[in-house]
């Protein structure tokens, strides 16, 4: 098999070239391919500058050699071979190490800083570069998921919550660097293990242990409001411990009967929750009911929202990564993950990211894995962010973060 | 037939008529010539002569007139002399006589049949009798003393003629005469008759028994008559009888019977053979088919394989022998050899010389033929996969935990206990390092340890929502903890329930459980309480409302093995006063108050209420290890050192409904889901087998139990592989805990 047939086609209408089967050597690899393809587009415009392209058999991104790929998945090569090229993403480039005292539960970053919830019951703020910044320590018990809010000039809302059943509402400003925690939102009886702001930074939504969602008002007032203490209140001293003003739930959505894993906003309107119970449930803010349920066979550790493609994605413990429309109900696409465990992952453009429990996966919206990212210490990760920088902390302690040339397409909606 | 025949003799008849109205005739004529009589006798030589057949005739007729009265003087002379010869000599002449009738008949036939043949007028002479002695049949001696010897027609006296002879004369006669032995007396003419060599050789004849004619042909060919040959012509020319121009009556009965039955469609006109289908078959279709359809049970005879190129006379010569074939051939067993001949070469067909083996060939072959089975055997193809029962498909029975999700580190000795909180969050787990962790059970964080200085027997989560409490078997003594992993409330509530006041028991022997508060460093670890028993405790469990918490002793020969505590009072009870065994384990009944003791062999159900035993399983093992309850409380499992793991129903026996044999080494831990229809085993093989068991509820429809995985994951350390096996409270999950220090989660 020195030569064989092959068809080259792309979804990018930049880089269309003639629908025409070409012979080529099939020893050729990624670089002689993308050769090929500039060639011909050098061809066809002679303004062309130079692309990498990657290329995918049958969903397969093309990482070895042409042969010994069609071999390794038993593709026939009597028939003209279909070969997809994207425009290259390149492998993400690790970039810092920033190393905690606990594990780390949560990481939200934003342009300039990186906000990490820590298992030693604190959050803390880093600099991009890894610097350490802040370290917040208001929570009694573990803190489970961090948000950033706002940001006004120099003045930020951040968001933890945590173990001890509460959300703190912290406002930090970034020039004198002092942290105050404005609220503590008090309502769940279980450990608040998400929490989700809306995209205006006014509200935001918990879910947590005890079943319930909760929407709170994310804006920082000077008065606290009432809460009904149940009759025999049994301990005045811990009310002095806390920090910050009382709040209370706007609205609290009932109806999962699991604990809920996963909240998230998917626009100003509708907040989306995965549960423990195989359930994933679209909730109306204004009203507080239920739109839609979307219901698998197993429990839902993670959701994700693409807003180019509205698109939900949800990881599960079955190593199944699904992608649900939400607004056709039961239609599901179902893309086998390699290995895997409790996963949480990011949507961002085209991509996404999978956590499992060696390493991050980054896959576009098809499901084809373009990289992967190994942990080598712990292998147990935790979370996942992407903003700019791919970031993963687990329980090796460690925050690793990745720099990604975003590519130039939004090709995937 | 008979009609021609009857033609026949008519025309045989026919001649003779004529032939007496000749004679007739002749008599007119020869009346007168009485004396020429002899000298007929001798005409007969010159008659025959011209006609030798007709002269014949004559010539005996005559000469039987002749010899009548010769005949009757012969009769008297000798009957006179020798009555012994007389009798013999007349004998002697009556069949001479006789014969000569015969032979007259006969030549009569036969020269009819030559009269046929000739004009029939030509001798119209007499061929009749010449009866000139009209006396008729009478016996002639009658006229021995007349001298006439009867009448003729006229009615004249016919005389004797005057015979001179005596005995002298008889006697010269018979010396001289050459021709006295063929002379014969005709006692009707009484004169002597000469017979003629030909009638001497006709008596010779008839006497030997011969036909008189010598020309007859007794073996003349048979001329068919009537032959199976269609003539043309009718063998009679008799008209067709008027009979057989009308129609038969009963004939016509038939007949109409006949009709009736087609018209009613009794009978039914037989069928047209279809020619084209029945005069072709193929030939070379198996003759199975044809016969087989018939015969069911039909085997055919094997058959003899066809000749090959080895065969021939002039084989291809890669048929032919090499030389180490040859020898190979030669050294061979003649059964092993794979060609009983050797292929030979000739040139020619006509060179080949006979078959020598042909002889040994067709005993082979009829041995072939006789020791081949002529009995079909109905073997029973079994499929071996039939016989396996249909079970569903592991897929159809999901969900159950498949794959190895979490491993849960921290503990440096061997895990011998876990346990999962109510709620599903949380997971403790005890072990040989005298510590007992609290793991968060979806990341496998260990959130607090607490050490309790002693290797850990058994935990036990309260199965209460509403309380947050762990009980703990380290040595002799029950610790409760307060883990406060739970809201505010919960918290508090369980607080509330360790803080009621003892109650003073009624005895003070040395033997009970004495309760005891926790202080100072195992306070703020979250011991709340402590049991101290008489003997090391190997373990706890809670009943299914939280204030009851029952230990147990393993002691072979006391009977206070097992304690039954009551929480919210402090108080302690044991609630048998005879020992049944080595108690194994115990477990309160989810929803009725019963009490389940595992011994080594059998499982005692007690009523608390009513204090006796109600039931007692056989589990049919050597060595109990633990017990499952189904959360409905009607069925239970039982594992067994054994390998063995035994499945009760409570209504139906006391004897294992199923036994599952799956684990290698001792089952060491059981598990029930509180939800699904799951329960697991663990075992010393290092393997956790999940098995589905549904029960319908129809009575009829069997329950149905079937492993549907074996999850693998611990390392065997010590010979010890899974110590104790536990389900998630809400999620097919299943936890398990080994002796190489890791918990695992199976999702």
């Amino acid at each position: 098999m020195s030569q064989l047939q092959a068809r080259f086609f792309t979804e990018d209408k930049r880089y269309e070239v003639d629908d025409v089967p070409f012979s080529i050597p099939a020893a050729s690899e990624v670089q002689d391919l993308s050769n090929i393809i500039n060639k011909l587009l050098e061809a066809k415009h002679a303004s062309h500058t130079k692309v990498e392209f990657d290329f995918l058999v049958k969903g397969q991104f093309l990482r070895t050699s042409l042969s010994c790929h069609i071999e390794a998945e038993g593709i026939s090569v009597e028939d003209v071979v279909e070969i997809e090229y994207v425009e290259r993403i390149t492998a993400p480039e690790p970039q810092e190490c920033i190393t905690h005292d606990d594990w780390i539960s949560s990481v939200h970053a934003d342009a300039e800083w990186i906000l990490t919830g820590c298992y030693d019951k604190t959050a803390k703020i880093w600099s991009v570069e890894g610097k350490p910044v802040m370290t917040m320590a208001g929570h009694s018990d573990v803190v489970k998921d961090v948000a950033w809010v706002k940001r006004d000039g120099l003045t930020s809302l951040l968001l933890t919550a945590s173990l001890d059943q509460t959300v703190l509402l912290w406002e930090w400003n970034s020039e004198r660097n002092k942290v105050k925690a404005r609220h503590c939102c008090r309502g769940h009886t279980g450990s608040v293990d998400t929490i989700s702001t809306d995209p205006t930074g006014s509200k935001f939504c918990s879910g947590s242990w005890d079943k319930m969602l909760k929407i709170w008002s994310a804006v920082p007032t000077d008065e606290a409001d009432e809460v009904e203490e149940p009759a025999d209140r049994p301990r005045k001293k811990q009310k002095t411990q806390q920090l910050g003003l009382t709040r209370t739930p706007l609205m609290t959505l009932s109806g999962h009967n699991e604990a809920v894993s996963s909240v998230l906003w998917c626009n100003s309107e509708e907040v989306c929750s995965a549960s423990w119970d195989h359930t994933i449930r679209v909730w109306d803010v204004e009203t507080g009911a239920m739109k839609t349920t979307l219901t698998g066979s197993k429990v839902f550790n993670c959701v994700s929202y693409s807003p180019l493609c509205r698109w939900l994605a949800s990881g599960s413990t079955d190593r199944h990564i699904r992608l649900w429309d939400p607004r056709t109900k039961g239609t599901t696409a179902l893309k086998v993950h390699p290995t895997f465990c409790l996963d949480r992952f990011s949507s961002y453009n085209n991509f996404f990211l999978s956590l499992y429990l060696p390493c991050v996966l980054v896959r576009r919206s098809s499901g084809a894995a373009v990289s992967d990212l190994a942990h080598w210490l712990e292998p147990n990760l935790l979370c996942v962010c992407v903003f700019q920088l791919i970031l993963s902390g687990g329980a090796d302690n460690r925050l690793y973060t990745y720099r990604y040339s975003s590519c130039q397409t939004d090709a995937g909606a | 037939m008979e009609g021609n025949r009857e033609n026949v003799q008519i025309i045989e008849k026919r001649p003779g008529m004529k032939k007496k109205e000749k004679t007739d005739k002749k008599r007119s004529l020869e009346d007168e010539q009485e004396d020429q009589l002899i000298d007929f006798n001798k005409k007969p030589v010159n008659k025959d002569e011209d006609d030798e057949d007709l002269s014949d005739s004559e010539d005996s007729i005559y000469s039987g007139l002749e010899d009548s009265g010769s005949d009757s003087e012969e009769d008297e002379e000798e009957g006179s002399d020798d009555d012994g010869g007389d009798v013999d000599d007349n004998a002697e002449d009556q069949s001479l006589e006789a014969e000569v009738k015969k032979i007259e008949e006969e030549e009569e036939e036969s020269e009819e049949k030559e009269v046929k043949r000739e004009d029939e007028y030509q001798h119209d002479s007499s061929d009749e009798e010449d009866i000139r002695n009209t006396v008729g049949n009478i016996p002639m001696e009658w006229y021995k003393d007349f001298p006439h010897i009867g009448y003729d027609l006229d009615g004249k006296k016919i005389y004797k003629p005057i015979r001179n002879k005596d005995e002298l004369d008889e006697f010269l006669d018979k010396m001289e005469n050459p021709d006295y032995w063929r002379t014969v007396h005709d006692k009707m003419t009484a004169s002597d008759i000469v017979l003629s060599d030909e009638q001497v050789d006709l008596v010779n004849r008839l006497q030997r028994g011969q036909f008189g004619d010598v020309n007859f042909n007794e073996y003349e060919p048979t001329v068919e008559f009537f032959s199976k040959d269609v003539m043309i012509h009718p063998v009679t020319n008799r008209p067709a009888h008027k009979r057989s121009f009308i129609p038969s009556l009963t004939e016509k009965e038939k007949v109409s019977k006949l009709v009736h039955a087609i018209k009613m469609g009794w009978i039914k006109p037989r069928r047209v053979e279809d020619d084209s289908k029945g005069r072709y078959y193929d030939l070379w279709a198996s003759e199975d088919s044809s016969i087989s359809a018939k015969h069911k049970m039909h085997l055919p005879a094997p058959k003899i394989p066809l000749p090959g190129h080895e065969e021939s006379y002039n084989p291809p010569p890669e048929y032919l022998f090499t030389e180490e074939e040859q020898s190979l051939w030669d050294q061979q067993d003649p059964i092993d050899r794979k060609l009983t001949f050797i292929p030979k070469k000739f040139d020619s067909l006509r060179q080949v010389p006979a078959f020598s083996r042909f002889i040994h060939e067709r005993f082979e072959r009829c041995l072939d033929l006789y020791l081949c089975p002529r009995q079909r055997k109905m073997r029973v193809n079994v499929n071996a996969e039939d016989l396996i029962p249909k079970l569903p498909k592991p897929k159809d029975l999901q969900p159950f935990p498949t794959t190895q999700s979490l491993v849960y580190r921290g503990h440096s000795g061997l895990v011998r206990s876990i346990s999962v909180s109510p709620s599903g969050q949380w997971l403790a787990s005890g072990s040989d390092d005298g510590s007992v962790r609290l793991w968060e059970v979806c990341t496998s964080r260990c959130m607090k340890t607490i050490q309790v200085g002693g290797s850990v027997k058994s935990i036990a989560w309260n199965p209460n929502s509403s309380v947050c409490l762990l009980a703990v078997a380290v040595n002799s003594e029950v610790l409760i903890l307060s883990p406060a992993l739970a809201d505010r409330q919960v918290v508090s509530s369980s607080e509330r329930l360790l803080a009621a006041p003892q109650e003073e028991g009624p005895s003070e022997e040395s033997d009970t459980a004495v309760w005891s508060e926790a202080e100072g460093e195992e306070l703020n670890q979250g011991i709340r309480l402590k049991i101290q028993h008489p003997k090391p405790v190997h373990q706890v469990t809670w009943h299914a409302k939280g204030n009851y918490l029952a230990s147990v002793m393993p002691d072979h020969s006391s009977h206070l093995q097992v304690f039954v505590h009551q929480v919210s009072r402090r108080r302690s009870q044991n609630p048998f006063r005879k020992s049944k065994g080595l108690v194994q384990c115990v477990s309160f009944h989810p929803i009725r108050p019963y009490f389940f003791v595992a011994t080594q062999r059998s499982v005692r159900i007690y009523n608390l209420v009513k204090q006796e035993m109600t039931k007692k399983l056989q589990a049919n093992s050597k060595w109990i290890s633990s017990i499952a309850i189904h959360s409905g409380g009607d069925h239970v499992i039982c594992g067994s050192y054994d390998c063995r793991l035994s499945w009760f129903d409570l209504d139906l026996s006391t004897k294992p409904y199923k036994m599952l044999r799956h684990h290698k080494k001792a089952v060491r831990s059981v598990a029930y889901h509180k939800g699904y229809p799951l329960f697991a085993s663990a075992s010393d093989d290092g393997s956790v087998i999940v098995c589905h068991g549904t029960v319908y509820n129809d009575l009829l429809q069997n329950p149905l139990i079937v492993p549907v995985k074996v999850l693998r994951g611990h390392a065997i350390t010590h010979n010890l592989g899974v110590l104790d096996v536990t389900f998630h409270p809400t999620q097919p999950w299943v936890f398990s805990s080994g002796a190489d220090a890791t918990i695992r989660l199976f999702t």
